[in-house]
């Protein structure tokens, strides 16, 4: 193969090719842009815009219907004190309150340190993961096998893994007491270590996807340029971090976005893991956002916490749909 | 392949990295798969079975996990005590009639978002998107409140209804991109040949349809493994399976056989249906935004 490609005569074969394409390319370009109308051959036009709009229809109308409008009950709910068949207006009192509501406040911040604990390690073991796992020997089989824990319902790796932590005769806290890293009380008892609790579950759960994403972006990293590198002397270390890793960043920035994203969405395994405590030390905000709103049923207060935390997961949903769209563009 | 003639050198630090990231690579597997594992063998244990846990410190006594005698109580007091298969049915329902909902209005949207431009369509997009990364939480205070006047809560309609919030955006999202790698061509030459414009649509299905099933399979798997919307919407009368496994956690008396088997119902069939749709996975968990 090697001889192919290097030998003299090919690559001159290869320039002669590409200036042909570069021609072709020009010629596309000097040509008018086509009109449709000067067009009288073409026998079925696109169908008109109406047509594409009933088809659309039903799918837009549904979605507005279990979307917008219960974003504004939202808004009209946030402004009001809500009880069972009665709304009374409550001058923004919702809102007024939540500036002195410590455990709301501590909810943002254990949940930014919640999705930041669980972002590092699940970057960190994933990104090492992957790299170690492109090309090995069974590649295929320990893939597969690592795709197991993200087929799992949320509530289900929760109860399995408050198994494995329990004091009595949980394997895993065994195993933590072996080692000396814990002494008879729970990973999830102490309010020190119990968010470290809730962020290994979720690292077990979702790394796999990290690895996965991070394998798709290894293939696409120019080969020829890592042997350019090597030829040169460049060290393997030298050349994963001058060529591998930024050819990374687009897609380990999708992954961080997304991974960011679902610990706003879901709070499944943390609820029964901890369900907020012991104390509040790990009732991330929409834990505590449930507990107001079904527990306590104050549905005004609830959706007032409600649209905050909808508006920052909007920013940072406006954000990825900008990276979604420069991988587009960048792919064509 | 063209890497073999860059000869590299085996040096003690690469053999060393080898090394390493095999080991690595073996514990990894170890704590992925352990406690896939233990809710797999726990569910054939007898209680105090699955209580048994060595000394402190006792590493040989790991031995332990394996020394039991296999029992199906678990499994039979499920399906015959607790009314489980009552539950599978309300989870196979909900899930599913939501996916083929959600892929049959959502393949008709992207359909037509795909082929005509208009003003204002990426900020339609924007909001189709937005709609499916809302927490879920935050969709399910105003959600309850309405559901409730129109009576919608605890019925298997209102947890369709509720599972189509997050897989219509995304069935459209992803279907979007499928068709945009449709060339308008081949409807043309439909038409050309007496095709309606529907027909023309239909035509073209099956070269969407392999991607096309295998979102259905993910919308199912994403609506199956929810708990949130089946607790609080779904409660009462539309029970799911992870709102009755998580009801077998009593204050008092936590039914951990019984757990381990119903968390093994819930997830072997979505194990299995991952491994079908392997493919899609990858493309399907990050919105299109990667593919493999």
């Amino acid at each position: 193969m090697t001889d192919i490609t290097l030998s003299p005569e090919n690559s001159l074969r290869h320039g002669e090719s590409l200036f042909r394409v570069r021609q072709l390319q020009d010629n596309v370009e000097a040509r008018p842009a086509p009109s449709r109308i000067a067009e009288p051959t073409r026998l079925n036009p696109l169908p008109s815009k109406a047509y594409f709009f009933w088809l659309m229809a039903p799918a837009i109308i549904l979605l507005a219907c279990i979307s917008i409008y219960p974003f504004f009950w939202m808004i009209y709910m946030s402004l009001h004190e809500v009880d069972i068949g009665s709304a009374t207006w409550n001058n923004f009192e919702n809102f007024t309150k939540l500036f002195t509501d410590t455990r709301y406040l501590k909810g943002w911040a254990l949940l930014f340190q919640y999705s930041l604990m669980c972002l590092a390690l699940q970057i960190g073991i994933g990104v090492f993961l992957a790299v170690v796992l492109n090309g090995a020997r069974f590649e295929k089989v320990l893939v597969t096998a690592l795709l197991m824990p993200m087929m799992m319902a949320p509530i289900v790796a929760g109860l399995v893994w408050y198994f494995l932590y329990n004091g009595t005769f949980g394997w895993y806290h065994w195993l933590f007491q072996s080692l000396g890293l814990l002494d008879a009380k729970s990973i999830l008892a102490s309010p020190n270590t119990a968010m470290l609790g809730i962020v290994l579950v979720d690292v077990w759960q979702w790394t796999p996807l990290i690895t996965l994403i991070t394998l798709a972006g290894l293939k696409r990293v120019p080969q020829d340029q890592l042997e350019a590198n090597m030829v040169d002397g460049a060290s393997p270390l030298r050349n994963f971090f001058s060529v591998t890793l930024p050819n990374l960043y687009p897609v380990l920035l999708i992954a961080v976005m997304l991974r960011f994203m679902d610990n706003f969405r879901f709070i499944d395994s943390a609820l029964v893991l901890t369900g907020g405590g012991p104390g509040n030390a790990t009732k991330i905000l929409p834990i505590y956002l449930f507990e107001v709103s079904f527990k306590f049923f104050k549905l005004g207060r609830g959706a007032a916490i409600a649209l905050t935390l909808l508006v920052v997961t909007i920013i940072l949903g406006m954000i990825l749909v900008k990276v979604f769209d420069r991988q587009q563009t960048r792919k064509t | 392949m063209a890497s073999r003639d860059v000869v590299q050198y085996e040096t003690p630090l690469t053999r060393g990295f080898r090394w390493f990231s095999g080991v690595f690579i073996a514990l990894y597997l170890v704590w992925t798969l352990l406690p896939i594992l233990v809710m797999f063998v726990s569910s054939f244990k007898d209680l105090l079975e699955a209580f048994k846990i060595p000394a402190v410190g006792d590493w040989s006594g790991i031995g332990v996990f394996f020394d039991f005698t296999p029992t199906l109580k678990h499994y039979r007091d499920l399906f015959v005590n607790l009314d489980f298969s009552r539950y599978m049915a309300n989870s196979l329902v909900a899930a599913g009639g939501s996916a083929v909902i959600s892929v049959i209005l959502g393949s008709m949207a992207a359909y037509s978002l795909s082929r005509i431009d208009f003003r204002g369509k990426s900020d339609l997009f924007f909001w189709i998107i937005s709609t499916r990364m809302a927490p879920v939480v935050a969709v399910m205070v105003p959600l309850y409140a309405i559901f409730r006047s129109i009576d919608l809560v605890g019925t298997l309609p209102g947890l369709i209804l509720a599972y189509t919030t997050f897989n219509l955006p995304f069935a459209i999202w992803i279907l979007k991109g499928f068709f945009d790698n449709v060339p308008y061509a081949i409807e043309e030459a439909q038409m050309v040949d007496g095709a309606t414009r529907f027909q023309a649509f239909v035509a073209i299905l099956p070269l969407v349809a392999p991607g096309v099933g295998a979102f259905i399979v993910l919308c199912i798997l994403f609506a199956w493994n929810d708990f949130l919307f089946a607790a609080i919407i779904g409660s009462g009368g539309a029970k799911t399976l992870p709102v009755a496994t998580r009801e077998l956690v009593q204050p008092q008396n936590i039914q951990w056989g019984s757990i381990m088997a119903a968390g093994v119902v819930t997830t072997l069939p979505m194990m299995l249906l991952g491994l079908v749709i392997r493919r899609y996975l990858v493309t399907g968990l990050t919105m299109g935004a990667v593919k493999e």
